[in-house]
């Protein structure tokens, strides 16, 4: 396994200083493909916005590991369907939005950038969206449109959270399939959040599972044996 | 046409009214897009009716205090009404955004409730202000009749700070507008951006009530921005379309307005109604031809 990108030592996580879930010690491993999974309610989008820097550690330590001790870049890919329809943009306009972390206040992308976001679209099989509506996008089109966003910020770590909402069977598996692609030929570090089991099982490598209260960490060849997952079943149980 | 000759010769009378009217009609669609685009409309209704408050009070201030305004003092006065609108409305936006951000309550509630107590305070102030008949209530009803060369210098300086300040930093604010998680993930203060938009659409509505009034200043706010919306094919054509309806629109109302010996303010909101029915009529039936 490769060093680790990310460690969370006995964190606390939550809201206004209230932990939602405690007691998380887990490494992410640099180029791995982590899923992370859980029911709804068991903390999985506080501990996705804690990883992201949108909420506040509520106790313990989370430490990112790079050679200038810096945080990582994160490649944010929320869910297509949280995004207002009244906003006027194009595929491109939308994709563009990765590279504004390094183009600074008062001044523009340069001619190099928006090659580079172009690059990015069709890199996603998503050039042909750059000059339509964002809004008129199907839910598999929009996703990789925002991939191909998250691919322009340059990233460390590419975060999913539920990319297959909203999209049907045929695409989900497509999609899957994209990111697995990506996620090997860039060595990219992947964290996708989802509840679907079958998807996680075909290409994730480590799973992250939130399950009443517990966090469960490990190889998914480890974890998803029938007897592990009677093991925490039965454990559920008694 | 005669008319028209008249209102763009040089030595026209009221041709300060023209350019004041013009230069409301550029600026306010610039922010009121932002307003349509965080879906914030209630509060570009609330606004100007809180920025005249302002006005209103800051007017009847020298009253109080036992203070006389004479004939001479006329850009003191304007300065006051300046200083009462941008106060009263920055206060305002960003009390209301703060409130807004902490998720609680209802928030069209308390844009109503901020619109209606705005608006009742604003009479009670005047009723009681015997100064109030000789300007001060047409200010506040939109009669762009007397605009002196300091006022046009004041409303352009403040509206050319406005369009400077969104040219610089319009990506950030469309980002924040947008998608505010994967703009801090990458490292944007989006509180900051955020309050910088606040200013700016508060500046603007105080600048341009005090211009043109409550409810054109809203009128310029909002329709271009709707109309524009309907053709939009990008945020460019979005913005530079609803900025150009709005400077049109307020250059054809003050003509007919002229023509026809109407108020000014009123026609200019009148006929920006027009445009956005007629731009309606028109995508329907660009839909149906499609």
């Amino acid at each position: 396994m490769n060093d680790a990108i990310i460690t969370l030592d006995n964190l606390a996580i939550g809201y206004d200083g209230q932990a939602v879930l405690s007691g998380i010690s887990l490494t992410i491993a640099r180029d791995s493909f982590t899923a992370l999974l859980g029911a709804n309610g068991t903390g999985k989008s506080t501990l996705l916005k804690t990883l992201l820097g949108l909420q506040p550690v509520v106790g313990g330590t989370m430490q990112f590991h790079s050679p200038d001790g810096a945080k990582p870049v994160f490649g944010y890919v929320p869910q297509a369907t949280q995004f207002d329809p009244l906003y006027p943009l194009t595929g491109f306009d939308v994709a563009l939005m990765g590279v504004y972390g390094r183009v600074g206040p008062m001044k523009f992308p340069s001619r190099a950038e928006r090659g580079f976001v172009h690059d990015c679209l069709c890199a996603t099989a998503a050039a042909e969206f750059a000059k339509k509506k964002f809004s008129q996008l199907s839910g598999g089109q929009k996703q990789r449109v925002l991939i191909a966003r998250a691919l322009a910020a340059k990233p460390d770590i590419l975060v999913l959270d539920e990319p297959t909402a909203g999209v049907d069977v045929a695409a989900t598996h497509s999609l899957l399939e994209f990111i697995s692609q990506i996620h090997a030929e860039r060595n990219l570090t992947v964290l996708l959040v989802t509840h679907d089991w079958p998807l996680v099982r075909k290409h994730a490598q480590q799973i992250i599972w939130l399950h009443h209260g517990a966090v469960l960490h490990g190889p998914v060849a480890e974890l998803f044996t029938p007897e592990r997952m009677a093991a925490i079943f039965e454990m559920e149980v008694g | 046409m005669e008319t028209l000759k008249e209102i763009l010769s040089p030595d026209f009378l009221l041709r300060n009214s023209v350019y004041t009217s013009v230069l409301v009609g550029f600026a306010c669609p610039l922010v009121g897009v932002f307003l349509v685009l965080r879906r914030l409309v209630f509060m570009g209704v609330a606004l100007p009716q809180i920025s005249s408050t302002g006005v209103a009070l800051a007017l009847s201030l020298p009253l109080w205090l036992g203070l006389k305004l004479d004939a001479g003092s006329e850009q003191t006065e304007h300065l006051l009404a300046f200083a009462g609108s941008s106060v009263f409305t920055l206060a305002a936006i960003l009390l209301l955004a703060f409130m807004e951000r902490r998720g609680r309550g209802l928030p069209e509630g308390r844009l109503g409730a901020a619109y209606v107590v705005a608006a009742a305070a604003s009479i009670l102030l005047l009723s009681k202000n015997r100064f109030a008949e000789l300007g001060w209530l047409d200010l506040l009803k939109g009669e762009i009749i007397t605009v002196s060369n300091f006022d046009l210098e004041l409303t352009g300086a403040a509206l050319a700070l406005v369009l400077v300040v969104l040219g610089l930093f319009h990506k950030e604010l469309l980002f924040v507008s947008f998608d505010r998680a994967m703009a801090a993930t990458l490292g944007k203060n989006v509180l900051f951006w955020d309050v910088l938009l606040y200013l700016l659409i508060g500046f603007t509505v105080a600048i341009a009530v005090l211009s043109v009034g409550p409810l054109i200043a809203f009128g310029f706010l909002l329709v271009p921005a709707l109309t524009a919306h309907l053709f939009a094919r990008n945020l460019k054509w979005f913005v530079l379309l609803a900025s150009v309806i709005g400077g049109g629109a307020a250059f054809l109302g003050f003509w007919l307005a002229y023509a026809g010996d109407l108020p000014v303010g009123p026609t200019d909101v009148v006929l920006l109604g027009i445009l956005y029915a007629l731009g309606l009529v028109v995508k329907k039936l660009a839909a149906l031809v499609h």
